[in-house]
């Protein structure tokens, strides 16, 4: 009996046309991604049939969690003039000066820190300690930090997170949360400042649950300062009509 | 990993290039790509959101009634949109979906004015009569039956009743639109134009005074939840309503509702 001799074969398989595929599709994803920026607070927003798409620039958002708290995020203008960093120095100056005009206690903000707030993706910390929360920045590990504190797990109870904003609000006296949107209509860019006019200039950003009681606080204290229009942010519903 | 084997052996002829098979190990390489794809694919998001336009009226107080435009009662249906909430002994907490987790929201409405006919309340806000003219309804997708037909369900059915004298110029559109009225649907600008010139035509339809079409109040009490919300300003657009507005509950709607959950268990 004579053995069957099996050949032996080598194993190596050529991987170029696998690694071809893998780039294109690499090249493919890297082209398309735009990256999720981080959130304070995870939102699932509601479905709905329109199919009108969000705006990318000049376009304010109000992210608004279950609990009611606030926070803001300012996506701006591709144009130098008004790039994120120049519409963010603008927008702190404004809130600071229109915080000054009604409160006792200044706040002032140096150099350095309108620096560290342009480069914030969401923001929202009482303007009092706005500057301490920007001061973070330059410590180590200052920016899981700042994370930290706008999720609400900072240690250190006296940290709050999101913009103030109350139910009872009026015209002279504003809170927090309309300063910011009072400070952005006049922050100088006038594309926002009309996308605001318009209405697609101001996103809300909220949780399907979150109660009625919320969001009709967030769309009153718009109502306040004259701001009737505005979008809410949807998720496309499957089916549709 | 990338190795050079020569063939040939060592023929040492003088002047004769030797032959060199190149073969480089693409695996790891590969790999490092896969990995980075999984962390884009991760990464990416891909859907955009959609929105939604809402115009509130301004808050500031209207001082002379004349400047108030008044829905005539005819035309006026105020929806309500409620939490679903617990009977016996847990009441008062809300009803969760056991599937998804989310609030379940109820839908209620009225035709005109709060109360119906009779008088409702007596001193300090006792109810007097059962006479309410609230009414329970659901927010129901359209039934499709076998041949295709939709037939719309729940509130959207109550909506689509009143507003018909305008529906069924829409659909005339929608049809005319279909059937190449608006320019031909081939390509995509074509299309693209067609669909303005219908959207433009729908508008005026929509908005035409001779047309009866109705006022709708839309309130929500504090407990019902955002969604609520967002699925009855998706009613107004799917049913063509251009006279609608976010309202505040008052206290005779609470009043309603409670009766009207007293006597309907």
């Amino acid at each position: 009996m004579g053995r069957v001799k099996i050949a032996r074969k080598s194993t190596f398989i050529d991987m170029t046309a696998m690694s071809d595929v893998t780039v294109l599709l690499l090249t493919f994803f890297m082209l398309t991604s735009t990256f999720l920026s981080k959130e304070p607070a995870t939102v699932v927003t509601p479905a709905s049939v329109s199919t009108e798409k969000v705006q990318e620039t000049n376009v304010l958002q109000v992210l608004v969690s279950p609990k009611g708290q606030v926070w803001l995020t300012m996506n701006n203008d591709t144009s130098a003039q008004w790039s994120n960093a120049n519409m963010r120095k603008a927008l702190l100056e404004n809130v600071a000066d229109l915080y000054n005009a009604q409160h006792k206690n200044k706040v002032q903000f140096t150099n350095a820190q309108k620096e560290t707030f342009s480069k914030l993706g969401a923001f929202g910390v009482p303007l009092a300690q706005m500057g301490e929360f920007l001061d973070l920045a330059d410590q180590p590990e200052g920016l899981t930090k700042m994370d930290q504190w706008l999720a609400g797990e900072d240690p250190n109870p006296k940290h709050v997170t999101g913009i103030p904003i109350s139910k009872e609000n009026n015209d002279e006296n504003l809170n927090e949360f309309q300063m910011w949107i009072k400070a952005a209509r006049m922050a100088g860019n006038d594309n926002l400042t009309q996308a605001m006019k318009d209405g697609m200039g101001v996103a809300i950003k909220a949780d399907q649950n979150t109660s009625f009681d919320v969001i009709h606080m967030v769309m009153d204290n718009l109502q306040t300062i004259k701001q009737n229009k505005f979008t809410l942010l949807t998720a496309l519903k499957a089916g549709g009509e | 990993m990338a190795e050079v084997q020569q063939s040939g052996g060592d023929s040492g002829k003088k002047g004769h290039q030797k032959k060199m098979q190149i073969r480089v190990d693409f695996t790891p390489m590969v790999d490092m790509n896969m990995l980075l794809i999984t962390f884009f694919m991760l990464c990416t998001t891909m859907i955009k959101s959609q929105t939604l336009t809402i115009a509130l009226p301004s808050n500031e107080k209207v001082q002379s009634e004349e400047n108030m435009s008044q829905a005539s009662a005819d035309d006026a249906i105020t929806i309500i949109i409620d939490a679903k909430k617990k009977p016996g002994p847990t009441a008062g907490t809300l009803v969760i979906d056991s599937v998804n987790g989310n609030v379940v929201n109820e839908i209620y409405y009225y035709d005109g004015k709060p109360g119906g006919e009779g008088g409702m309340f007596g001193p300090g806000g006792t109810v007097l009569s059962q006479n309410n003219n609230l009414k329970k309804s659901d927010l129901l997708s359209d039934e499709v039956n076998s041949v295709g037909d939709h037939k719309a369900r729940g509130i959207r059915q109550i909506i689509q009743e009143r507003n018909k004298a305008v529906l069924e110029k829409v659909t005339e559109l929608k049809k005319k639109l279909n059937d190449g009225g608006f320019g031909s649907l081939e390509t995509k600008d074509d299309r693209e134009a067609a669909m303005a010139k219908y959207n433009e035509e729908a508008a005026k339809v929509r908005k035409d005074e001779n047309l009866k079409k109705p006022v709708i109040i839309i309130k929500s009490t504090p407990e019902a939840s955002y969604r609520g919300l967002v699925d009855i300003l998706d009613e107004m657009q799917i049913n063509s309503i251009s006279k609608y507005q976010i309202d505040n509950i008052t206290d005779v709607d609470l009043v309603m509702l409670d009766d009207y959950r007293k006597h309907n268990k």
